[in-house]
């Protein structure tokens, strides 16, 4: 498969060498980049807009874009070594990754150490003002960990076996297992969507597929049930149905989004001038619901040409995993585009009012340092599935 | 490729969601936020002050602060109670639970000044507001108090003239529309909508500060040495019916009327009415000369006791038949010989000159739940009214009706009504004088010659108020030994009202000024307590108003028949 002829020694970031059609910044998916650097602006500049209410008066307004900005240039750098990764490389680290991520979502848990927000025990105090989510280094780890899983020793004919599967499906269901117990109830549903994702693509027996399907609908049926869900959990995923009755605070956030949303008209009210937004009336719109500053602000237009970004990302993400000419690049590349699409779905659906509300970011638009980071890693990977093949081809 | 049309169709969905939201219900949506944001605050209207005739203020108002808190962002309410405690004035324990809790808005202090607000404001502590509010002040403290009365913690009047004159004074509350945050902050980005205040008028008095402070501290002292259970002053210019003073003891500091006993906080000068007792001799006698029946050296034969109506009275001196002038019944104040003076125009003229004088009527100056005072209408009279009537009992009069009495004559015989508000000022600066009440001749010129010629007689020898003399100029007047009528029964006690109204320069009369003791428990008579505070009173308005000495003599008038 591979055309390398070295020994990848661990530790050590190879370039991809021997080329035989274009170099590394020629057969960059461009029109992806474009699309997330578009997205990522756009974002700031919402996150701009959106935190200056926020802060108190007598400080700098800008000072959360700023750290929002640092964390774009760090994001940027990750994904741009990303992208420079080889698969056997990968596939050696896989395992470490794995275990580093399982055990920084354990570290939440240590008092002391981590911290709540929005009732989720999900993030670790970082020196420097900033926090660390495990969970979204956890969606890369699951991926990867699934698709060398899920690829070992195949090519794309071959069903895999019943063993693999069950170990990949293990593999993803030990950090769905931590994640539930720090309540990031949204994060559990994209690792979900992920895992059926990958086994789908695999070539899994459909049984498995649908099996795993009615299995998670279960678990939740279930987990309302007993009582593992939380009552504010429970409120958050149906309050959707009905936000103008006041249930508390839920239904308050879906009602505000609503509001703003609709209050931006064809046209918005201009940037910094939303007045939902600028009032702080709709809660975390530097992240949740970042969507409700561009939908009060920038109107249908704007938030148009936001669902078309996302819509290019997701276009040029399938597209790398379609064309990718081995098992492992397809299925890092289809994990990928599930983690998105389920992501971007999530997130702008329950600003407008047709999906849940859970807290997950806008990927590339939202605030939140660590969901950035893993998300241009994401896109670091997709370039790396597509140099693949741009190596190989003859 | 499943995918890709999951996500078309996924997208197809948010872009219907976001026409529908957006452009279909994008106007009722946006109506709906536009409610949720707006407020509505007033904006309180600057009331006007109330000032001295020279312009000095009486009552103003000043910004002041009222100390606000955000609970939910108070991380430290033990310490940040600590840290205001010693300049707001407010116990740290009494503060904690107000910044205790999850309320957005509530009040720490109420109206601290400017200054303080910036020592709070320096500490920079998290979840401390201020707002802007307006505090009355009343410069004078006790000065003028209960002329200009005091307002409510509301800032209404609830006294006074603050009250009397709170349509003037209030101006007309605007409001702001503002777009708020959930959190009470303005939207700084908001449109807003304001409807300006109008400013109340400032109200500029008759009342001079410095003649007012004099008046005060002369009653004050006067109603301590004698027990007394009150006592006013009222000072008159006596050309233009303007009171100059209006004093009552005991008075009370408008700035904390909270404190004081409600009677005192009223203006008794106007609210409390009283048998007038002989200084009601002043009408009587005004009558029976501007009506010819007689001139101060008429001589009356006045004998010891007087039988009337089956009443026997007498003089508060017993004496045996004397034969004194009109001069002498009134300078020695004879009950007798001003009922036979009285008898010489009849009780049908009697009560016209004290209708005439303004007894019963109200004085004009519209000052709230100000006592008219009364007199029986003549036809109910019975045999006895005539010459109670005559010497003062069985009527009722406030001091500033007493008062314009003594003015009525010293102004020629002109009667005008007392004035108390010189001027209105519009917020723009414009003046507006009040009408000037109905000016009424009530006895001629040379009546009212004649009447104040005899009034200097009291003040002299052989007269009730030697006290009332004033070096240097020429003065008259009259004393008045009322009975005290207990207003919850209306029975006489054994207390009295004891008076003495003035007039100065006497041949060319500026000023009167009254006095008034209220139930005195250490000296009885109106020469010996009003006498000595009138004294001071005029000596000190007479300097003030600058109003020099008429350089003339007293003519000498017999009281008594020669021979």
């Amino acid at each position: 498969m591979t055309s390398l002829g070295r020994v990848v020694i661990p530790g050590e970031v190879p370039t991809v060498p021997g080329r035989r059609r274009g170099g590394y910044w020629r057969d960059l998916d461009w029109v992806l980049l474009i699309a997330v650097f578009a997205l990522t602006i756009l974002g700031s500049v919402l996150v701009w807009s959106a935190s200056r209410a926020d802060l108190a008066s007598d400080s700098d307004p800008q000072s959360y874009l700023k750290r929002h900005l640092i964390t774009v240039g760090v994001a940027i750098g990750l994904g741009f070594l990303a992208s420079h990764l080889q698969y056997r490389w990968l596939q050696a680290w896989t395992p470490v990754l794995y275990g580093a991520a399982i055990v920084l979502l354990l570290i939440p848990f240590l008092p002391g150490l981590g911290t709540t927000i929005s009732g989720a025990r999900a993030w670790i105090n970082v020196p420097g003002g900033f926090s660390l989510q495990p969970s979204e280094i956890a969606k890369v780890a699951v991926i990867l960990m699934m698709a060398a899983l899920l690829a070992e020793r195949r090519d794309n004919e071959t069903e895999p076996t019943s063993r693999e599967i069950l170990l990949a499906i293990g593999s993803a269901a030990l950090p769905i297992g931590i994640i539930l117990l720090q309540n990031d109830t949204g994060t559990v549903l994209i690792l979900g969507a992920v895992a059926v994702a990958l086994i789908a693509v695999a070539g899994a027996p459909t049984r498995w597929v649908v099996g795993l399907i009615g299995t998670a609908i279960l678990g939740l049926l279930v987990a309302v049930q007993v009582g593992l869900l939380r009552e504010y959990q429970i409120e958050r995923l149906t309050s959707f149905i009905n936000p103008a009755e006041d249930a508390g605070n839920s239904a308050y956030n879906a009602n505000q989004a609503r509001i703003a949303i609709g209050g931006g008209g064809l046209y918005g009210y201009g940037l910094f001038e939303g007045p939902q937004t600028q009032g702080n009336f709709v809660p975390v719109n530097e992240s949740d619901f970042i969507f409700t500053v561009v939908g009060e602000e920038l109107g249908f237009l704007g938030s148009a040409l936001l669902i078309l970004l996302l819509a290019v990302v997701l276009w040029r993400a399938c597209v790398i995993a379609w064309r990718a000419d081995d098992m492992y690049g397809r299925l890092v590349a289809s994990g990928v585009v599930a983690w998105f699409s389920f992501q971007m779905f999530e997130n702008v659906g329950m600003a407008l009012g047709i999906m849940p509300i859970t807290g997950i970011p806008l990927p590339f638009v939202s605030a939140g340092g660590t969901s950035m980071m893993s998300t241009y890693i994401a896109v670091g990977l997709l370039q790396t599935v597509r140099l693949h093949r741009a190596s190989t081809l003859p | 490729m499943i995918l890709l049309v999951a996500t078309a169709i996924v997208l197809t969905l948010f872009g219907g969601r976001l026409l529908e939201l957006q452009v279909l219900r994008g106007p009722s949506l946006a109506e709906a936020a536009l409610g949720q944001r707006l407020k509505t605050t007033d904006l309180p209207a600057q009331r006007g002050s109330i000032l001295d005739s020279a312009g000095d203020p009486l009552a103003v108002t000043v910004e002041a602060r009222n100390v606000t808190a955000d609970q939910t962002l108070i991380d430290d309410p033990a310490s940040t109670a600590a840290r205001l405690a010693p300049i707001v004035g407010i116990d740290a324990a009494e503060l904690t639970p107000r910044l205790t809790g999850d309320r957005k808005f509530v009040y720490v202090a109420k109206m601290i000044t400017p200054e303080t607000w910036n020592r709070i404001s320096d500490l920079e502590l998290p979840g401390i507001f201020s707002e802007i509010t307006t505090r009355r002040v009343y410069p004078g403290g006790e000065l003028a108090a209960n002329v200009v009365g005091f307002v409510g913690a509301e800032g209404v009047g609830m006294g006074g003239l603050e009250y009397a004159l709170e349509k003037e004074l209030a101006g007309k509350a605007g409001n702001q529309t503002f777009e708020k945050g959930p959190g009470g902050r303005v939207i700084p980005t908001a449109n807003v909508e304001r409807v300006d205040p109008e400013p109340g008028m400032d109200v500029r008095l008759t009342i001079d500060r410095d003649i007012q402070f004099v008046a005060q501290e002369a009653i004050a002292e006067r109603v301590r040495s004698a027990q007394a259970a009150s006592g006013t002053v009222v000072v008159m210019e006596v050309k233009t019916g303007r009171i100059l003073a209006m004093a009552t003891a005991p008075t009370f500091d408008a700035n904390d009327p909270g404190s004081a006993k409600a009677a005192d906080r009223g203006n008794r000068v106007l609210t409390d009415v009283f048998e007038p007792g002989s200084t009601a001799k002043v009408i009587t006698l005004s009558g029976v000369v501007n009506e010819a029946a007689a001139d101060p050296y008429t001589v009356i034969k006045v004998p010891p006791r007087l039988r009337r109506g089956g009443e026997a009275f007498q003089d508060h001196t017993p004496h045996g038949t004397l034969r004194l002038t009109l001069s002498g019944i009134m300078a020695q104040s004879s009950n007798i010989g001003t009922i036979l003076a009285a008898e010489r125009i009849g009780k049908y003229k009697l009560y016209d000159y004290m209708k005439r004088f303004g007894v019963g009527d109200d004085t004009g100056t519209n000052f709230p739940a100000e006592g008219d005072g009364y007199i029986p209408p003549v036809e109910n009279w019975s045999a006895t009214s005539l010459p109670t009537i005559a010497f003062g009992q069985g009527l009722s009069v406030n001091a500033v009706q007493a008062a314009n009495v003594f003015a009525t004559v010293a102004n020629g015989g002109i009667r005008q009504d007392p004035r108390l508000i010189d001027a209105f000022i519009s917020p723009t600066g414009e003046v507006i004088t009040p009408e000037s009440g109905e000016r009424t001749r009530v006895i001629s010129r040379e009546a009212s010659r004649q009447v104040l010629t005899m009034l200097e007689t009291v003040v002299g020898d052989g007269g009730t108020a030697p006290l009332a003399k004033i070096p240097g100029y020429r003065v008259g007047g009259k004393t008045g030994t009322a009975m005290f009528v207990d207003p919850r029964c209306g029975c006489y006690t054994r207390d009295v009202v004891a008076s003495f109204i003035g007039v100065a320069p006497i041949d060319d009369p500026e000023l009167v000024a009254a006095v008034f003791v209220s139930q005195p428990r250490s000296g009885r008579y109106g020469g010996q307590l009003g006498g000595p505070v009138f004294t001071r009173v005029m000596t000190y308005s007479l300097q003030a108003r600058q109003i020099p000495p008429t350089g003339t003599r007293a003519p000498r008038i017999p009281l008594t028949a020669k021979g």
